[in-house]
C-alpha cells in the first residue's frame, strides 16, 4: 500500500507484451535477433513503436539463436533472440544448445499457443519448456500475466550470473495479450539460486603454496577466463610466476598468442609444444575450464602424469567430473586470480630465469617457426591462408569459426591477441554457428573487423542470412575455405577408414561469389593466398557483407592432432615440426 | 529433476514428491547406488539446479527409510489364506481386504524388509504389486 503513494512504485496496469518489453529495457537489451510470428503478434506490436530496442529480422531462428550467442560472447553481455510457437522454437534449439554447450549468456523468448489450448496439439503448438529443459540453464512458461517482471527480471539474472548460459522464457499468447497490475523491476530472485563467487582462501593459500615450490608451473586456461574479464590477472599472474600458458579453443584469446609465454592451443589439434608442456609440467593451475576429451586426449592417466593438479572454476560440478584433482577451488577465476596473485607477492614467490623458463622460451619459439614459416604436414594452402588473415586483420579484429578443418586451421595459426575476439563453436561444434555469430559480433562491435573462417559445408547450412547482412546494413566479411568436402570427416575416413569417402563429396557446389552477388554481397574468388590481401582490402572497402571464396586442397589436412582414443603425448603428424 | 538423472546418465531406484512443512516447497526424495564419486556428482548437479532449494544426503545407516507396499496375493483355499494372514501378520502388514481367492495387504517398511516379504509372498503368487518408492527422515535432530 505505501508503494502506490510513491509514484514510481505505484502497480501499473500493462499488457503482458509491454511488460516484457519494459523488464528487457530494464536488464539492457539494447537488440533483439529474431523472427516473428502468429503466436508473437502481440510482442511484435509492442517492439514495432520500441526504439530503445534495435530487432534485426533473421532468416532463420537457428541463426537468430547464435547471432544472440556471437553478441554474448563479442560484448559480454546476455544476447536475446525469439522465435515464435512450434517450429521457430524448435529451429532455436540447436542454436541454444550451442551456447549452453560454451556457457554463453543468452536469454531467449519464445512464443506459445494460448494457455486453455496447451497440450491439445493446437495449430504451431511443441511443448517448448520440455525441449529445452536439457539444453537450457533453465527455462519458464509463463502462466500469469503478473508474473512476467520477476521472470524476466530473472531470466537475466540466471543467464548472466555464475557460469553464464541459456535461459528460455514461453510465452502463451494469451500471457502477452493479457493484462495486469504489476511492479515493474523486481529484484526478487529463486532461493535455490546462489551463484559461488567467492574462492576459499584457505584453498587459495593451498594453491599459493604449491605454486610457489612449484618448479615448473603451467597454466591452462579456459573459456571461463575470458568470460570473467580475467585476462588482465591471468597476464599477470603468469609474469609473476614466470609461468607458461596454454589455454583451450574456448580459452583463445584469453593471453595474446604471441605473449613469450603463450605456447598456444592445447588438446588434440592443439600446437605440439602445448601439449608437451601439459606432459612436462610438475603444477597445473586449469582456470575456467572443464577438462573435455578436446583438451584432454582420451587417456586421462596420460594428461599432466606428474602434476599436482589444480582447477578454479564456478560451477562446482565440474569439479572432480572429467578429471580428479588435487585442489579445488570453486569461484570466479578472477577473483580467484588476484587472491592467488596478492599472497604470491606478499611471499614474493617470483621465479624468473629458470631451466622451466628457459625451455619454455625454446618451446615458444619451436612453435612460433612453425607458425610462421613450416608449412605442415598434409596442408597445401589452407593454413598458408589463416596465417595471412592472420597478418592482414586488425590485433581487435573479431573472428568467428564455421566447424571442422576451416575451424582447426583457425584455432591453430590465427594468432588471437585479445579476449573476446576468437569466436568459436567448442562444446556442441555446430556447423553454420560462424555465420551468424559473426551477425551478432558485428552488432556488438560495429566498429571491428569481423571474419567468419567459413567452410563450404558449414556455410551452406545458414548463408540464407546474407540477406539479413544485406538488408541492416551488416558487413562481416566471409572467408570460405571452399574444398568440396565435408573436410574434417573427410580427413578422418582418409587416415582411419581407409579413404572411403563415403557422403563426404560435396560434389557440384555453387558458385560463391554469384551467389554473395545475388544476396546483393561483395563477392570475390581467391585462387591463390598471395591474392587474399587484396581481397580482404576490396571486401571492407566495398563496405557491405562480402563473402571471398578461397580455393583450398581437397585433400588438406589438419595436422599434427590426437588420433581419436589416443594420448596426449601421442600426436600423429609432427613429423615437420622442429625438434627441441 | 528426473530430465537431469536422464541427461547425465543417472539409474535411480525411486523419486517420490509431495509437500513440506514450507508451504510453497515441495520435498523429493531420490534413491539410488553408486559409488561415492557418483553420489557426489548427483549432489552437485542436483544443487544446480535453479529450483533445488537444499540438497541432503542422507546415508542408510543415518536416516529412518520407508516404503509403503501394497500387495494382491493369491489365496486358493482357506489353509493358504490364514498362512498368508499369519506371516503378515509376524510382518507386521496389515490385512486391507480379503476375497475367497485372494488377501490385498499393505506393508509400511525399510525396503530390504518390504523385499523380504514380498519374495516370501511369491511363494503363494502375487497377483498385483505396488510400491511408492522410499521416502526418509534424518535420525535425532539432523537431515
Amino acid at each position: 500500500m505505501r508503494g502506490e503513494n510513491q509514484g514510481k512504485m505505484a502497480k501499473q496496469k500493462l499488457r503482458g507484451a509491454e511488460i516484457v518489453v519494459e523488464e528487457l529495457k530494464t536488464e539492457g537489451a539494447e537488440v533483439a535477433f529474431g523472427i516473428p510470428g502468429g503466436a508473437l503478434l502481440d510482442l511484435y506490436d509492442v517492439l514495432y513503436k520500441e526504439e530503445a530496442i534495435r530487432h534485426i529480422l533473421m532468416r532463420h531462428e537457428q541463426c537468430a539463436a547464435h547471432a544472440a550467442d556471437g553478441y554474448a560472447r563479442v560484448s559480454g553481455k546476455a544476447g536475446v533472440c525469439i522465435a515464435t510457437s512450434g517450429p521457430g522454437a524448435t529451429n532455436l534449439v540447436t542454436g541454444l544448445a550451442n551456447a549452453n554447450m560454451d556457457s554463453s549468456s543468452v536469454v531467449a523468448l519464445t512464443g506459445q499457443v494460448p494457455t486453455s489450448v496447451i497440450g491439445t496439439n493446437a495449430f504451431q503448438e511443441s511443448s517448448t519448456f520440455t525441449i529445452t529443459m536439457p539444453i537450457t540453464k533453465h527455462n519458464f512458461l509463463v502462466k500469469r500475466t503478473e508474473d512476467l517482471p520477476k521472470v524476466i527480471h530473472n531470466a537475466f539474472y540466471i543467464a548472466n550470473t555464475g557460469r553464464k548460459g541459456v535461459v528460455l522464457v514461453d510465452l502463451p499468447t494469451d500471457i502477452l495479450a493479457g493484462e495486469a497490475k504489476v511492479d515493474l523491476h523486481p529484484k526478487e530472485t529463486f532461493a535455490g539460486y546462489k551463484p559461488n563467487i567467492k574462492p576459499n582462501q584457505v584453498q587459495i593459500k593451498r594453491v599459493v603454496e604449491t605454486l610457489a615450490n612449484a618448479e615448473r608451473p603451467l597454466i591452462l586456461a579456459g573459456g571461463g577466463v575470458i568470460s570473467a574479464d580475467a585476462a588482465v590477472e591471468l597476464r599477470h599472474l603468469a609474469d609473476f610466476l614466470g609461468a607458461p600458458v596454454v589455454t583451450t579453443l574456448m580459452g583463445k584469446g584469453a593471453i595474446p598468442e604471441n605473449h613469450p609465454f603463450c605456447l598456444g592451443m592445447a588438446g588434440m589439434h592443439g600446437q605440439l609444444y602445448a601439449n608437451r608442456a601439459i606432459n612436462e609440467c610438475d603444477a597445473l593451475l586449469a582456470l575456467g575450464t572443464r577438462f573435455s576429451d578436446r583438451t584432454t586426449g582420451w587417456q586421462l592417466d596420460q594428461f599432466a602424469p606428474d602434476a599436482t593438479l589444480i582447477h578454479v572454476d564456478i560451477d562446482t560440478a565440474e569439479i572432480n567430473k572429467n578429471m580428479q584433482v588435487d585442489i579445488p577451488i570453486v569461484g570466479d577465476v578472477k577473483l580467484a586470480l588476484s587472491g592467488i596473485t596478492k599472497l604470491l607477492e606478499k611471499k614474493r614467490a617470483k621465479k624468473s630465469g629458470s631451466e622451466w623458463e628457459k625451455r619454455i622460451k625454446k618451446m615458444h619459439s619451436a612453435c612460433d617457426s612453425c607458425v610462421e614459416e613450416i608449412s605442415r604436414e598434409g596442408a597445401s594452402v589452407s593454413d598458408i591462408l589463416i596465417k595471412e588473415i592472420s597478418r592482414i586483420l586488425d590485433d581487435d579484429a573479431i573472428v568467428t569459426t564455421e566447424v571442422g578443418q576451416c575451424q582447426m586451421f583457425a584455432a591453430h595459426y590465427y594468432m588471437t591477441k585479445k579476449p573476446r575476439t576468437f569466436i568459436s563453436s567448442g562444446g556442441l561444434g555446430t556447423m553454420g554457428f560462424g555465420f551468424p555469430a559473426a551477425i551478432g559480433a558485428k552488432i556488438a562491435a560495429p566498429d571491428k573487423q569481423v571474419v567468419d573462417i567459413a567452410g563450404d559445408g558449414s556455410f551452406l547450412m545458414t548463408c540464407q542470412d546474407m540477406a539479413t547482412c544485406v538488408e541492416n546494413d551488416i558487413p562481416v566479411v566471409v572467408c570460405l575455405f571452399d574444398n568440396r568436402y565435408l573436410g574434417m570427416v573427410r580427413q578422418f575416413q582418409e587416415l582411419f577408414f581407409d579413404k572411403k569417402y563415403a557422403q563426404t563429396g560435396l560434389g557440384i557446389t555453387p558458385d560463391f561469389v554469384k551467389l554473395a552477388e545475388a544476396f546483393g554481397c561483395y563477392g570475390e574468388r581467391v585462387e591463390k593466398p598471395e591474392d587474399l590481401k587484396d581481397a580482404l582490402n576490396n571486401a571492407f572497402k566495398s563496405g557491405k557483407p562480402a563473402v571471398l571464396d578461397m580455393i583450398v586442397g581437397k585433400e588438406d589436412k589438419v595436422l599434427p592432432m590426437i588420433p581419436p582414443g589416443g594420448s596426449i603425448t601421442r600426436m600423429i603428424g609432427t613429423e615437420r615440426c622442429k625438434r627441441i | 529433476m528426473s530430465g537431469m538423472f536422464t541427461q547425465r546418465g543417472i539409474n535411480i531406484t525411486s523419486l517420490t514428491v509431495s509437500p513440506c512443512e514450507k508451504e510453497g516447497l515441495s520435498r523429493m526424495t531420490v534413491a539410488l547406488e553408486g559409488s561415492e564419486s557418483e553420489l557426489e556428482m548427483v549432489r552437485k548437479q542436483l544443487s544446480n539446479l535453479i529450483e533445488v532449494v537444499k540438497v541432503v544426503d542422507l546415508k542408510e545407516s543415518e536416516a529412518i527409510i520407508r516404503d509403503l507396499c501394497l500387495l494382491k496375493v493369491h489365496a486358493k483355499d482357506s489353509e493358504a489364506r490364514s498362512e498368508v494372514m499369519q506371516l503378515a501378520e509376524s510382518y507386521g502388514a496389515k490385512i486391507l481386504d480379503a476375497a475367497l481367492d485372494s488377501v490385498t495387504l499393505e506393508l509400511t517398511e525399510e525396503p530390504k524388509k518390504i523385499d523380504r516379504f514380498v519374495d516370501l509372498m511369491r511363494h503363494f503368487g502375487v497377483k498385483q504389486l505396488f510400491r511408492t518408492g522410499v521416502t526418509a527422515i534424518g535420525i535425532g535432530a539432523g537431515g
